[in-house]
């Protein structure tokens, strides 16, 4: 059973019994796990490699529907319904549940259809809303300035800091209510690292934010929960200064100090 | 209709439609195939193998000319092709490296393979760009610190190619020469010319020779039906031959990859 | 001892190597050479000249050439849909298990020699083609189809090969913002394969205006130009395939050469294009 610290904030997300189990896998990725994800916090998960992290965050956008044979068990509420379910509106939820990945994924367009893409997708087609909400997500993600002059220019001319800004600026343009982040900065240099940290603390005041990180220094910097995962299972959830400081389970301790991971 | 419905419209009826090519796609070959095995069974039979060609009208006429022709032309081919191809490939990959003339070749070879058979004409110079092309490709795989190895125990190159890095892309080499036989062994077109002897087929074989694929296009378009028939059993022959190759060879493909 | 050995080796496979540069060099030659009196003889009118007249001594390549663009053309036009849907299925549609049988399949139909897609194409297409569209059944029409099968599945091949380097974190970036598969098709994958997919479509249209045998049996060999695509008509190929055993005279020799040598150097343009345009090579290995 999971140390579990109360949340006092209202949840965005609520965890059940999850459990996930890969296609041609024997046994569950993920084990029976129950987390509540508090609404406009930074929420970090650590835990050594292979300890289902990443496999939980990719749950939450059902990502892992693109590839055939993945099953889940239990709920994951989110806005008062199961979004687990054969049922679920799938693009729906993606517009709702945004995601960051690894590496920065700049789409072959230029700068401003990138950060246009998913209002187009949405049909949003008026040329004067487009406009100001790519300024807008680009303003917010704090690239405006370095870009207003060449949003016709591909986008792959941009620095890996800059592209990652891109794609933080092209998730937020459609405003949604939860931010994924999966190892953001594992393939950036440290400066603009310290930008991207910066930008999600930021952020916070808007979406709710789940960040995987193998970076625990990163965590405690960032985060105000920490979840520690491993072999599938969650150990223990509490507000960041206290996993850190005073964790309440002994293999959180080991981990956080280095003995394995 | 909301725009994203009118995503998912849209991105159904591709989606159809791409199957339906795919079908498509199967469906000829299906009906190539099942054309071939049906008319070509049908017309098989042992004195296939073992009649001589004979004049339409005789019902005793066979293959076997045109089997042993077809046989001696392609291991002719073989036979410069095949050491031709791999000094030329082993040259590339061990030698000329990624220099300006390496790369020429490269390239040179590469067009020559897609370049019309008709008039590139003689069977042997097809087959050398596709076992040029697949030996270097296979001997680059090779990790170079295998060769590495080699030379820090002072080994001289030739031993260290010969030795080493042929062993390692056997395989692939291997593959490469099986599916330049299938392709060479399945022209038609430069061997229509006959009495376009010296320059092109530079061969010493100055007796004009039945190819199996030549018999199949003049058996074929005959208005004779034993002959047509004789066109049926040799075409089967010849796609079995070929396709068999085809089919050890990336089973062979398919094995190295999996290591 | 050694040395020696190593410098016979090496200039051995250096020489041979160097030998295929002079090969493509000498069959330039070669063609040019016995191409010489026909280009004395009719000069520039070689190629706008419509009339092929054996018998008169008369020469001109225009519906060979038109032949040879048409058939090509119309094989172009109804093998790059194909070929895309085929590549679509391959790469995002079809189950783990149908992606290597189907491949396979789509595989094996390039190594079918052509001469057997001529004596199907003949046999089984042509009467088809006369039942629904009249006509003698060998025509413009069927050799433009039966190329379109021979060139799809190179093309589907290589068209899914290219799909296929697409990363999967930017398909997962496309997807993650609520995109449909042929959303992501159209706005990610087709376009970061642009390079690829245009390079190998040219490419096939290099091997297809080369294309001989399969078209041999269902084009015809009628030097006519027509606008009737019932018509049987010819190609560049078909006519040499036809022609040669047949020419009597050096003028039809040196004719058939120029034709020869006209096709050479339009295929080698079009594949060289689509090479050093579109089809960078990626280096392998070490």
């Amino acid at each position: 059973m999971a140390t579990i610290v109360e949340i006092t904030e209202p949840k965005a997300l609520e965890v059940k019994d999850f459990e996930f189990t890969y296609a041609k896998a024997d046994a569950p990725s993920i084990k029976k796990l129950s987390m509540p994800i508090a609404r406009h916090n930074i929420t970090a998960l650590i835990g050594p490699s292979g300890c289902g992290k990443t496999t939980l965050l990719r749950s939450f956008n059902r990502i892992h529907d693109l590839y055939p044979g993945n099953k889940y068990e239990g709920e994951i509420i989110f806005k008062d319904r199961n979004i687990l379910t054969p049922k679920e509106d799938l693009i729906k939820l993606r517009i709702q549940i945004g995601m960051i990945f690894q590496k920065p994924t700049a789409f072959p367009m230029s700068i401003f259809d990138n950060v246009a893409y998913g209002m187009r997708l949405q049909g949003i087609k008026n040329k004067t809303e487009l406009q100001g909400r790519v300024e807008k997500a680009l303003q917010d993600a704090a690239i405006w300035g370095e870009v207003k002059d060449r949003l016709k220019h591909d986008a792959n001319g941009l620095s890996g800091g800059q592209q990652q800004r891109l794609c933080i600026a092209r998730a937020i343009a459609v405003e949604p209510e939860v931010l994924l982040f999966d190892e953001p900065t594992s393939a950036l240099d440290p400066i603009s690292t310290g930008g991207i940290e910066e930008l999600i603390v930021e952020l916070r005041e808007r979406v709710s934010i789940i960040i995987v990180t193998h970076n625990m220094q990163q965590a405690a910097r960032v985060s105000d929960y920490t979840g520690f995962m491993y072999l599938g299972e969650l150990v223990e959830l509490g507000r960041t200064e206290e996993i850190f400081v005073t964790p309440r389970e002994r293999l959180t301790e080991e981990y956080i100090t280095g003995k394995f991971g | 209709m909301t725009h994203t419905q009118k995503r998912i419209l849209i991105n159904d009826i591709v989606m159809a439609l791409s199957t339906l090519s795919a079908i498509i796609g199967i469906g000829f070959l299906l009906w190539i195939l099942g054309v071939l095995v049906t008319n070509g069974l049908e017309a098989l039979s042992t004195t296939i193998f073992t009649a001589e060609g004979a004049p339409p009208g005789n019902s005793e006429g066979g293959l076997k000319h045109a089997l042993i022709g077809q046989l001696i032309l392609v291991s002719y081919a073989a036979l410069f092709g095949v050491p031709l191809g791999i000094l030329a490939g082993t040259y590339l990959s061990e030698y000329g490296l990624k220099s300006k003339m390496a790369e020429t070749i490269r390239d040179i070879s590469d067009i020559m393979m897609s370049a019309p058979s008709i008039v590139i004409g003689a069977f042997v110079y097809a087959m050398i760009p596709i076992i040029l092309r697949t030996t270097d490709d296979m001997l680059q795989l090779v990790p170079s610190t295998l060769r590495e190895a080699a030379f820090a125990l002072g080994a001289p190159k030739y031993k260290v190619i010969i030795q080493v890095v042929y062993r390692g892309a056997k395989a692939g080499i291997l593959t490469g020469v099986l599916l330049g036989v299938a392709r060479v062994a399945g022209e038609t077109a430069p061997l229509l010319f006959t009495s376009f002897n010296d320059n092109f087929l530079n061969t010493n074989m100055n007796e004009p020779m039945a190819s199996l694929t030549v018999t199949i296009y003049n058996y074929a378009t005959s208005p004779y039906e034993d002959w047509q028939q004789l066109g049926w059993a040799a075409a089967f022959i010849l796609s079995m031959f070929i396709l068999t190759l085809n089919i050890i060879g990336r089973l062979f493909l398919l094995k190295r990859k999996g290591r | 001892m050694n040395n020696i050995v190593d410098k016979i080796f090496a200039n051995s496979t250096k020489f041979i190597a160097f030998g295929v540069l002079l090969l493509v060099a000498w069959i330039f030659a070669v063609l040019f050479e016995h191409s010489l009196e026909s280009i004395k003889a009719f000069g520039f009118s070689f190629i706008a000249d419509d009339k092929w007249a054996p018998n008169l001594e008369k020469f001109g390549a225009l519906p060979a050439i038109y032949g040879s663009v048409v058939s090509t053309f119309l094989a172009m036009i109804l093998a790059v849909p194909v070929a895309i849907g085929i590549a679509i299925f391959l790469s995002e549609i079809a189950h783990a298990k149908l992606k290597t049988p189907v491949g396979i399949s789509i595989e094996l139909l390039a190594a079918i020699p052509s001469v057997i897609y001529g004596m199907w194409g003949l046999f089984y297409f042509v009467p088809i083609i006369r039942d629904t569209f009249g006509g003698v059944g060998i025509s413009m029409l069927t050799a433009g189809i039966v190329l379109s099968i021979m060139i799809l599945p190179f093309m589907a091949a290589v068209t899914r090969d290219a799909m296929n380097t697409t990363p999967d974190i930017l398909k997962e970036s496309a997807y993650a913002l609520g995109g449909t598969k042929w959303d992501v098709i159209k706005d990610i994958i087709i376009p970061y394969a642009k390079a690829g997919i245009i390079g190998s479509f040219i490419l096939a249209l290099g091997r297809a205006i080369g294309e001989t045998m399969a078209v041999t049996f269902v084009m015809g060999n009628v030097h006519k130009i027509s606008t009737d695509l019932r018509d049987p008509a010819t190609s560049i190929p078909v006519t040499l395939a036809n022609e040669f055993a047949e020419a009597d005279s050096e003028l039809y020799y040196s004719s058939l050469f120029e034709l020869s040598l006209l096709l050479l150097i339009i295929s080698f343009t079009i594949i060289s294009i689509a090479k050093f345009y579109f089809l960078r090579r990626k280096r392998v290995g070490a």
